[in-house]
């Protein structure tokens, strides 16, 4: 347990600084009286000194405090997009895609046919891959063909407290009849966001939704022909697209928390450009799997 | 799929059925006759007439047919008032023997709120095999009555496509509690409809939970009720306890709330005999005993002739397998007839687990070899006698082991056969001290601080807190602000949030075992098959290259250990001799936090490195047990760095004080015992958390008991030394947290080490015994009860020396020694 070992050895630097005058005035929490009525618990009033050295915390200031102040405040804060309620930001962008058909064929999905405007294209950036309740969407990137081409728009949160908003809006995004297209959405980001969801007291708008994942059909049909079935191996091989300047999909976690802590929003702009390309290849994904004969 | 008759037990409680002429009265009238020298101490514990009570009027009809399906007509006086407690919606524990019917108090309440309101239920059971049991039993009875009631149990071994049917559909969830810490709570948004329906969470074998394992226990509960709170449900809570001293107080320090105890077993019971036995004096010149090992395997053989199902406790795994042998080769040795004896332990594969608990409740099986895993509920069946091949430790597993024998209103016998331990010597030399003694307190802290700062981690990551929010009792804040220094939790807006990318649960055991189990591979001409597990606390004890590692006694040459690779590869070998492994505890202080002086010496709390180290094996001949050789075994020692408050006394001060190094060494041993006695009560520990250690300030010796109330000096490679060798001699009591970083133990003794000081005196003076016995400073020889220096005066010498109450005359007791 090298975690518990390093609050010892801080434990044993703050022996030498801050002498426990109160500790040995302050009878140590075994002697306090016996839990008798269970009835309110009240809550101990504070930590017992010796406690609080153990675990190397320093003497309590006062009440309550944010403790994860901003360190250094940067200059460049801008995320792009309109603040459509405080702390969600709000894009949109309309990449022209001609000659795409009105009904796709989704027969490599082992679907019938499905109207091009149904479908809904969406990539979740997330605070880690660890799972459970507790990795959270950051940002929501979603994808439809609208006016002659595709409509990106993405929802980003610099808040905690934007997140109901964030889900609400995209709950709004998703009428009945919708169809979802992801890359490993139906393990990932669809059981993440019904997680948020719950928790936050929403009723989950994917649920009973026609859900294409296209990880599988990919898999189907590409695997062992190349190193491997990650989108961004596809779009290159596939789709001939070559990304720039792109930031690793396992750095979006970092680039969020830095600006959450008042960094640079830098890196959370290249965050939305990797989720833009994201949903860019889906959406020629998914076209080029429609049209290959079976 | 067994018949009804034999799980029912009811059916015959009446007693109107003929006794059967094979009882154990025979036979324990025959041991009287026969070794009434060796019988140090007889109790009589009569049976008891059953008390009944009709099935509840508001119990569901169909319910009680299926329990009259089941051979069921009526209850016991303890299920009905468990009945009637849950149903005003109290929080119950339930505190009866060993297949007393416990399993209905609670089942009864869940299958009736599932089958009338569709609410479900948890149980934690400690152990898988446990909750195996469980689900087979209200299958079975759901299956009698047609109840619909959907159990099941989830687990590691439940598989990925079964675990989404039981979040959704599953009425009962049977798991452990170490599945809920990691696998359903940081999930709990995928058991949504579960949580909003939990009416009851049921906790079986309550008094496993004690020390490290109870604290954590409680703080899981304290997680499992905040995301409750979050689904608008409040369960309530069933508990049951094998009998303990304090099973009111330990389930409401378990659950945190008010309980209702129920603790007069209205099953009926036969007559139960339970002998204390010494075994004979062989060498009188050196007091030397017959092992207990030879006088359990005879006690045994006797009771299995005489057509006795009988259950042998061993206190270790090897101690089991050598047993199975001696009896294997008495009633097995016809290899075309299925085998009448088993042995039973951890290590064995779940499936060959499972196989031989079947065969014991099907009366198959005539004799088996148990570790303490059978102490637990697992259904065996009922058995005649129990022989204890030692003394399990505590007065509360004695019991609960002599528990297995007794089948409806027959009489059995239960025999504790001394070893050469003193506690057992003590034990059997003072019967009336073990009939009178009250079974032991269980303990838990659960407000330990690491613990609690683990698992406020782990709810941290499963909800948000509130500014202000409390974790059980505990103001959570101090502990949010450390997390969030550590980025792992984000203030804002009076919330804290979980941000960073880990899965916290993951990295908080709650068993406090040490990582990572050991596969037994057998590579015999050419094979490559598993045939055992050993867990790492085990695994330098028994897994050495060399070692003979036995599996349902059949000897098993360790050819290579990969420690890293946690594999060990053996042989099938035909060896005569068994091996055992020799090891120590050395101890060594790293940094002092603080000292004082403590009388005409020092007291300090610091870090401490602890060192068990397994130096080598003895190989041991079957049937003579001669030693037959030594092997050496060079293995990574076991380290834990971890708190601990010690005392010492200089060099000058004992020279004057003591005739001898070695008087002042017992006086530490002695003084150490008391000093671990009046702290485990002090900071309400479990012995087991808590340990005691001699030896020196510098670490260059350290001492052990020799097991008769003197001290072995020991240097730092393990071999004897004289205590006059050392240059140095500055014996050192220490009182060590036995977790790794400490569990927070030690600081609180170091602030009440005064009190402490004077409270072991008190113990010392406040004991009738004249030279020292297990209650003050440990087991002494009796011929120490009339010598001049006996380790309770030394003892006292080393307490009033660090009180610095004198020069260690004290209780008078020099003048009149």
């Amino acid at each position: 347990m090298p975690d518990v070992l390093e609050k010892l050895r801080r434990l044993r630097q703050d022996a030498g600084v801050a002498a426990p005058a109160r500790a040995t005035a302050r009878a140590p929490a075994v002697d306090e009286p016996a839990r008798d009525a269970f009835a309110p618990p009240k809550p101990r009033p504070e930590v017992p000194e010796h406690i609080r050295r153990l675990l190397g915390i320093r003497a309590k200031a006062t009440a309550p405090r944010p403790v994860a102040a901003p360190r250094v405040q940067a200059t460049d804060r801008h995320v792009p997009g309109e603040e459509i309620a405080p702390g969600l930001h709000y894009t949109e962008e309309h990449v022209p895609w001609h000659d795409t058909p009105p009904v796709l064929d989704a027969a490599f999905a082992k679907l019938g046919p499905i109207q091009r405007e149904r479908l809904l294209h969406f990539d979740t950036e997330t605070t880690g891959l660890a799972g459970g309740t507790g990795t959270r969407a950051f940002m929501i990137g979603a994808a439809d063909w609208r006016d002659g081409g595709l409509r990106l728009r993405q929802l980003t949160i610099t808040t905690m407290a934007a997140e109901a908003g964030m889900l609400r809006t995209f709950a709004g995004w998703l009428p009945p009849g919708t169809a979802l297209v992801s890359y490993n959405g139906k393990c990932y980001d669809a059981p993440l966001l019904n997680t948020r969801y719950r928790l936050a007291r929403q009723p989950s708008p994917l649920t009973g939704l026609l859900h294409l994942d296209l990880l599988h059909p990919a898999r189907r049909r590409w695997k062992g022909r190349w190193e491997n079935c990650r989108l961004g191996t596809l779009e290159r091989r596939v789709l001939d697209i070559v990304r720039e300047d792109d930031l690793p999909g396992s750095e979006a976690p970092r680039a969020w928390l830095d600006y959450l802590r008042g960094g640079s929003a830098r890196d959370l702009r290249r965050v939305a450009e990797h989720n833009a390309q994201d949903l860019r290849s889906l959406a020629g994904l998914c076209l080029h799997l429609a049209s290959l004969e079976p | 799929m067994l018949p009804a008759t034999q799980i029912a037990p009811h059916r015959h409680a009446t007693g109107l059925l003929p006794v059967p002429e094979k009882t154990s009265r025979a036979l324990t009238d025959r041991l009287g006759r026969k070794y009434a020298d060796r019988i140090t101490g007889c109790i009589h514990i009569p049976g008891r007439e059953g008390s009944y009570a009709p099935f509840p009027d508001d119990l569901p009809a169909a319910l009680a047919a299926a329990l009259q399906a089941r051979g069921i007509t009526r209850l016991y006086s303890h299920q009905a008032q468990a009945w009637a407690a849950t149903q005003r919606g109290e929080n119950t524990v339930v505190v009866t023997p060993t297949a007393s019917g416990k399993t209905l108090c609670y089942t009864l309440p869940v299958v009736a709120a599932a089958m009338q309101k569709k609410a479900k239920a948890l149980y934690l059971f400690p152990t898988k095999a446990l909750a195996q049991d469980q689900v087979a039993e209200l299958l079975e009875l759901n299956a009698a009555g047609n109840l619909g009631v959907r159990a099941n149990t989830f687990d590691g071994d439940t598989p990925g496509d079964a675990r989404q049917a039981i979040r959704l559909h599953g009425d009962i969830v049977v798991s452990n509690p170490d599945m809920l810490h990691q696998g359903i709570l940081p999930h709990h948004t995928k058991w949504a409809q579960f949580f909003e329906n939990l009416q009851y969470v049921v906790i079986d074998e309550i008094h496993t939970y004690r020390g490290v394992f109870g604290s954590h226990l409680a703080n899981v509960l304290r997680r499992l009720k905040r995301v409750c709170a979050f689904y608008g449900a409040n369960p309530q809570f069933i508990l049951c306890s094998a009998t303990i001293g304090n099973p009111k107080e330990h389930a409401e320090a378990v659950i945190e709330a008010p309980v209702t105890a129920i603790t007069q077993s209205g099953a009926p019971t036969g007559d139960k005999s339970v002998l204390l036995w010494n075994p004979p004096v062989v060498n009188p010149d050196l007091g030397l005993r017959a092992s207990a090992r030879s006088q359990s395997n005879r006690i045994a053989r006797l009771a299995i002739k005489a057509g006795l199902k009988t259950l042998v406790f061993a206190q270790s795994r090897t101690m089991v397998e050598v047993l199975t042998k001696y009896l294997k080769d008495v009633f097995d040795h016809d290899p075309r007839k299925p085998a009448r004896i088993r042995a039973y332990r951890g290590g064995y594969l779940p499936t060959e687990r499972r196989a031989a608990e079947r065969d014991m409740r099907a009366g198959r099986i005539d004799g088996i070899v148990s570790t303490s895993a059978l102490e637990l509920g697992v259904d065996i069946g009922s058995l005649d006698v129990v022989v204890l091949n030692g003394y399990p430790g505590s007065i509360a597993g004695t019991w609960q082991r002599l528990g297995r024998a007794g089948r409806r209103q027959q009489p059995s016998l239960g025999v504790l056969v001394a070893s050469s331990d003193p506690l057992d010597q003590y034990l059997v030399r003072h019967p009336e001290f073990f009939e009178g003694a009250p079974p032991e307190h269980a303990r838990l802290h659960a407000d330990q601080p690491l613990i609690l700062l683990d698992h406020i981690r782990c709810a941290a990551f499963e909800l948000p807190f509130l500014r202000g929010e409390t974790f059980g009792p505990v103001d959570a804040t101090p502990y949010l602000e450390l997390l969030a220094e550590t980025d792992v939790l984000h203030y804002e807006g009076e919330r804290w949030e979980w941000i960073a990318d880990s899965y916290p649960a993951n990295a908080v055991g709650l068993r406090s075992v040490a990582d990572g189990n050991f596969v037994v591979v057998d590579r015999s001409e050419g094979k490559q098959v598993i045939i055992a597990e050993v867990d790492y606390s085990a695994a330098a004890l028994t897994l050495y290259e060399g070692a003979i590692h036995m599996v349902q006694s059949v000897p098993y040459q360790v050819e290579k250990l990969d420690w890293d690779g946690r594999k060990a590869f053996v042989t099938r070998t035909h060896v005569d001799y068994y091996t055992d492994a020799i090891d120590y505890t050395r101890l060594k202080v790293l940094e002092r936090f603080d000292g004082a002086i403590a009388g005409q010496g020092s007291t300090h709390h610091g870090e401490v490195h602890v060192v068990r180290r397994v130096s080598g094996y003895k190989k041991i001949r079957y049937y003579t047990h001669e030693n037959i050789g030594y092997g050496p075994v060079t293995l990574p020692d076991q380290e834990l760095h971890t708190t601990a408050v010690w005392w010492q006394l200089p060099s000058a001060v004992l020279d004057v004080a003591f005739p001898s190094r070695q008087d002042a060494l017992d006086g530490f041993l002695g003084a150490a015992y008391a000093l671990h006695i009046v702290a485990s009560v002090s900071v309400m520990a479990e012995a087991r958390d808590l340990q005691k250690a001699v030896g020196s300030g510098d670490g260059a010796w350290f001492a052990s008991s020799d097991g008769r109330g003197r001290g072995q000096l020991r240097g730092g490679d393990g071999k004897p030394m004289d205590p006059a060798a050392p240059e140095q001699f500055i014996p050192t009591v220490y009182l060590y947290d036995a977790y790794p970083g400490g569990i927070g133990l030690s600081e609180p003794l170091y602030l009440r080490r005064a009190d402490l000081l004077q409270r072991a005196r008190d113990l010392l003076q406040a004991c009738d015994c004249p030279a020292g016995c297990p209650a003050c400073v440990g087991p002494v020889l009796a011929s120490d009860e009339k010598s001049t220096h006996p380790p309770k005066h030394l003892a006292a010498r080393v307490l009033s020396l660090l009180e610095g109450t004198g020069s260690g005359s004290l209780m008078g007791s020099d003048a009149h020694a």
